[in-house]
């Protein structure tokens, strides 16, 4: 079967954002419960779908599944165009699987006030299902926005630490993001204005590259247009120096919320990197490219990766971790070829995946340690060895080992690398061992060896029980997903690999 | 069965063998170490049956990954080298299987550990495969975790947890160096694969098969990354006779030996003195050893060292004729004594598995003694173990070691001096070794309870006893390695006079001083008769000091202080001054935070619709 009956991409989005929308009306608990699995669900399997008959559709403009619906909005160039190509399929994918996950360990988390926790991650989920298939920029845009402000009440509401530090840390949060987003939306919008496209085009992507690529925008232009870019979604990626929301903000907020906004939300700015700024303003990342090397080489991955070495807090060590594997992205997209874009997207799926896995692992640590300090944990693999074995192979994910889906992103983007510095490459390859370093560290702080004084009080009192099944299920669709594309890398990359080749930006790149 | 069918089955059933074990057999561990040895001796039976199948290179390659022009494939490269390789890692390997079955059968994570075993197995069985060079990396790194997983087997321990931290951590530096030498031969040759360099076409270069190198010395345990194998030994001992001692430490001779047309004559000089300086260093420490594991751990570094000072010798003077020949002789001699120490170091190391099985976990040679009347069988399967290593005439050792010894003498004579004064040492500390543990009376009360263990303890014991006494002879193997074993070079004439002269002499000095001067006592005769002699041998030079002092005092204050840095600067100053202007502007707002959640989301929800409908014209 290669055809459903409806649009998989528009069911992915509106399940959900139906679902959450009827909580909010006041469905009872218990059917919100039951319908918040539909919920996270349905999204995950119609992702499945569309990858594994991805090959078999016909494409058209380069996007399998293409499809415009009317908004009303029209008049505004603002129509809502769904589709897939190379490029968005493995980050659909990425979004229906963490979303999924997310949603059953929220499920199971019992949280207080339940049923506007799953209405929120629903409205989440909707955005990042929506985000991925959106054609048009507006609805890209949209998209994220309604992904991320559940994000900032979660954190407030929900957070793991004192009331205080949720605050500062929602706050901190919001104003990060609000900014990035308000940036990168100028850029988005400068970019509609100059192009020149009208209503009548529309803002759509299609559209827009056939218009600049009839008649691109000066290089001056260009350059102004791609700094707002660039540094509006730098700050959401986390570029260094503008990273310091990431840490503070994972380590408060509540697992599901960090898994969806870790995993997936936070690849929007890298995603309307690759998608938008790199294909319709070339000219920019020529410019730009060294200063965006430079930070990431430098800033994320040493500092930020000797960072990570001194962290005691379980949470703050995936946190910090996450932002340091954002800089091997940066530099991927820095290297601006088919071999380095390949790189970064295979990167960002993995990456979601083992970063969403491990904020999993890490609550459900906190729940048997009653505690993210590493200083108090210790021998925790002697009670708990089926958690242990997870977190041992989420770490060995996140620090690249074959096997594990990062390894291709990170071995695509060192090859690449070196065509466009050697330096970088050698900084990001010293990388591995920096991530060896702080990733051991924390699976032996926390699962070996002889148990802390401090755990072995805690234990006594509330003897800890090993990973029970409903926090398994989730971590095992993450695993499998990182495992099943460590194994066959194929899956994702021979669509990737067609997109790429046939942009035309990146198959001849601009002489620098 | 086709030889490709064949190759793929060895190659995936040890890894079929661990899926299963971690998917099912969790708690069943008795049908674990059933499964995992099959699998073992599946590998090992599909190794001799594909190298006297006599097929060789037969095209096998698939593409795993494409973007652009690269493209990355898993291939399998079988020829002669591949298959001598294939054949040690299936009888070692099935030998500690074997062996496991027995010393680890009251242990209570036995499953995980014959998981280990099983995903070690795949992923060295894998670089033996591996067609080129990124394949070998992605194996090269799966094994660096297997011997994680291995050494960390008994977890709960401290140090068996920092060990094998370490030597994943000590590994990654040496893959560091690896991995840049990947990538640079591929951009600068436009491939990777293993036959395609063959052909001759690349590039000359020093810095590449240097960078390459850094990888072995990081497998291989070389000066100056040989700290985290003496601490490996943590792992169980038949851990350390399979990893440790006899085939992933070898997988870097192996590696070069895969390599062996890129190397240039400055990259070889580089080569042959870290391995000399390696052997050296390495016998020196094992000589102060209390533990019997620690000895051996010394001595493999040692002799790890000696292949790869043999690997830098390079071709016998006069030979160089071309490039392809200039590292023929080395290469050979290098894998003859990987394949001899392969056995006589597993056999040692199976030895003191059962010494320490028998003596209830004690591992201290002070703390035996007399084990030679209460554990025959392997006294004597160790004795010739000892016998092949210090080279006694017509074992194992001997032949492999006077090839090096002999191509030391005519290539490089400083080298030779160094190389024979090792074997002097090795002599020595291997005699104290094996006189303290089993003569004299029982020095604790486990060494006088001893007693031999099962079949499954002893069976291996004998293979490889046998091996190591026939594995020197290279007429005796199957002619299908005879491409490898032609390369060892045999010394003729004066030469061979002199360099069988120094061995026996060597041999003599050795063992002789090593005889006289340890006797079965509760104190290390050096440690009472030279204390400074012997505080400087024990010292190890302080590698491991400077070590810790760097990670201690350098790189981890150095991460905090960023971190402090950060904290301050970033986090603190900037961002909350920021932050206080935009509070003031929030004052506005604050009347509609009612401070219930629910009015939020009403009021956003509100906003999008009002947002929307004003924009679609109709307000």
């Amino acid at each position: 079967m290669s055809q459903l009956p409806f649009d998989p991409l528009l069911l992915s989005v509106a399940a959900p954002l139906a679902l959450a929308v009827a909580i909010a009306l006041g469905l009872p608990k218990r059917w919100s419960v039951r319908l918040a699995y539909v919920g996270f669900a349905l999204p995950a399997l119609l992702a499945l779908w569309t990858w594994s008959n991805y090959s078999s559709q016909p494409l058209s403009h380069g996007y399998a599944f293409l499809t415009s619906y009317s908004t009303g909005l029209d008049g505004l160039g603002i129509g809502l165009v769904l589709g897939l190509n190379g490029i968005s399929l493995p980050l659909f994918v990425l979004a229906g699987l963490v979303g999924f996950a997310a949603g059953l360990y929220a499920i199971q988390s019992n949280a207080e006030r339940l049923k506007i926790y799953l209405m929120l991650l629903l409205a989440m989920q909707a955005g990042v299902m929506g985000m991925f298939a959106s054609v048009d920029v507006f609805f890209f845009y949209f998209f994220h926005e309604l992904a991320l402000i559940p994000t900032f009440i979660m954190v407030g509401m929900w957070g793991t630490r004192g009331p205080t530090e949720n605050s500062y840390a929602a706050m901190k949060l919001t104003i990060y993001l609000t900014l990035g987003a308000m940036l990168s939306l100028l850029g988005l919008i400068a970019l509609y204005v100059k192009s020149g496209a009208t209503a009548a085009h529309g803002f759509n992507l299609i559209t827009l590259r056939e218009i600049l690529a009839a008649r691109p925008l000066g290089e001056t232009t260009q350059h102004h247009i791609f700094a707002l870019l660039l540094f509006g979604f730098g700050i959401l990626v986390s570029l260094w120096p503008l990273h310091t929301w990431a840490p503070l903000g994972y380590g408060a907020a509540p697992s599901s919320a960090a898994m969806l906004h870790a995993g997936v939300l936070k690849k929007f700015g890298l995603y309307g990197l690759i998608q938008i700024a790199l294909p319709l303003l070339p000219a920019g990342i020529a410019h730009w490219g060294h200063l965006l090397a430079v930070l990431a080489a430098v800033g994320n991955i040493l500092v930020v990766g000797f960072i990570t070495m001194a962290q005691r807090d379980l949470k703050q060590v995936v946190g910090y971790s996450s932002v340091m594997h954002m800089g091997y992205a940066f530099l991927g997209i820095a290297a601006y070829s088919v071999l380095g874009i390949g790189g970064v997207v295979l990167l960002m799926v993995a990456h979601g995946l083992s970063v969403a896995l491990l904020f999993l692992l890490a609550t459900s640590i906190h729940q048997r340690t009653h505690t993210f300090d590493l200083a108090e944990m210790g021998g925790l693999a002697q009670k708990t060895p089926v958690l242990a074995a997870f977190f041992v192979a989420a770490t060995f994910a996140s620090i690249g080992l074959p096997g594990f889906a990062n390894f291709w992103g990170e071995l695509a983007i060192f090859v690449a690398l070196w065509k466009f510095s050697h330096v970088f490459t050698v900084i990001a390859v010293a990388g591995v061992v920096i991530s060896a370093v702080y990733g051991l560290r924390a699976a032996a702080r926390v699962f070996f060896g002889p148990p802390s004084e401090a755990f072995v009080i805690v234990s006594g009192r509330h003897p800890p029980s090993d990973l029970t099944w409903r926090e398994k299920i989730p971590a095992l669709v993450l695993l499998a997903a990182l495992l099943f594309i460590g194994f066959w890398p194929k899956s994702l990359s021979t669509p990737l690999n067609a997109t790429l080749v046939s942009t035309p930006a990146l198959s001849a790149p601009a002489a620098k | 069965m086709s030889p490709l069918t064949l190759a793929l089955v060895v190659l995936v059933a040890p890894l079929f063998s661990a899926a299963i074990i971690a998917v099912f057999l969790r708690r069943a561990a008795t049908l674990a170490s059933f499964v995992s040895v099959v699998a073992a001796l599946v590998a090992a039976g599909g190794a001799f049956a594909l190298a006297l199948g006599n097929h060789r290179d037969f095209p096998a390659s698939w593409e795993w990954l494409r973007f652009g022009a690269f493209s990355l494939s898993l291939g399998l490269k079988y020829d002669d080298l591949a298959a001598l390789m294939l054949v040690i890692v299936g009888i070692v390997g099935l030998c500690v299987h074997v062996f496991s079955l027995g010393y680890m059968h009251e242990d209570r994570s036995r499953a995980r550990y014959f998981g280990g075993l099983s995903i070690f197995m795949f992923s060295m069985i894998g670089i033996v495969f591996a067609d080129n060079l990124f394949m070998m990396f992605i194996f090269w790194e799966l094994v660096g975790f297997s011997s994680w997983l291995l050494i960390n087997h008994w977890h709960e321990r401290q140090s068996a947890s920092d060990a094998a931290k370490k030597a994943f951590i000590v590994n990654r530096v040496g893959d560091f160096g690896f991995l840049l030498g990947i990538i640079l031969c591929y951009w600068s040759n436009g491939t990777v694969t293993l036959s395609e360099l063959d052909g001759g076409r690349h590039v000359f270069s020093t810095l590449i098969p240097l960078l390459l190198f850094c990888g072995a010395v990081g497998k291989s345990a070389q000066v100056p990354l040989h700290v985290w194998l003496p601490d490996a030994m943590e792992g169980p001992t038949p851990v350390s006779a399979l990893i440790h001692a006899a085939t992933m430490v070898a997988a870097g001779i192996y590696m070069l030996c895969r390599i062996n047309v890129l190397m240039v004559p400055d990259a070889l000089q580089v080569i042959m003195w870290v391995g000399t300086v390696t052997a050296l260093y390495a016998a020196s420490c094992a000589i102060v050893q209390r533990d019997i594991k620690k000895v051996l751990a010394y001595s493999t570094l040692s002799q790890l060292g000696y292949m790869v000072a043999a690997f830098g010798l390079g071709s016998l003077g006069g030979q160089d004729g071309g490039r392809a020949a200039l590292v023929g002789a080395g290469a050979g001699a290098a894998m003859f004594h990987l394949t001899t120490h392969a056995f006589f170091k597993a056999l040692l190391f199976l030895g003191s598995g059962s010494v320490i099985h028998g003596c209830h976990h004690e591992q201290d040679i002070f703390r035996m003694g007399g084990l030679a009347k209460r554990m025959k069988l392997t006294f004597l399967t160790f004795t010739i173990g000892v016998a092949a290593i210090i080279g006694l005439p017509f074992l194992a050792g001997f032949f492999s070691k006077d090839a090096i010894l002999f191509l030391a003498f005519a290539n490089n004579r400083a080298v030779f001096v160094i190389l024979a004064f090792t074997a002097v040492l090795t002599a020595l500390y291997m005699t104290r070794l094996w006189r303290i543990t089993f003569f004299g009376e029982p020095r604790s009360e486990s060494a006088a309870h001893a007693h031999e263990g099962g079949l499954t303890l002893t069976l291996p014991l004998v293979v490889l006893a046998a091996l190591a006494v026939l594995g020197g002879y290279t007429a005796i193997y199957p002619k299908v390695f005879s491409v490898v074993l032609e390369l060892v070079p045999e010394a003729r004439g004066g030469d061979h006079t002199v360099v069988l002269v120094t061995s026996l002499l060597v041999l003599l000095v050795g063992a002789g001083v090593g005889f006289v001067f340890y006797r079965p006592a509760a104190a290390d005769a050096l440690e009472e008769k030279s204390p400074g002699l012997f505080r400087l041998l024990s010292s190890k030079l302080w590698f491991d000091e400077l070590y810790t002092y760097y990670v201690d005092k350098v790189q981890q204050r150095f991460a905090m202080l960023l971190n402090y840095l950060e904290q301050i600067f970033l986090a603190g100053v900037i961002i909350r001054g920021f932050a206080g202007l935009v509070g003031l502007l929030g004052l506005g707002a604050r009347r509609l935070h009612v401070g219930r959640l629910n009015a939020y989301v009403y009021w956003f929800l509100f906003g999008v619709a009002a947002l929307w409908l004003f924009a679609a014209g109709i307000f």
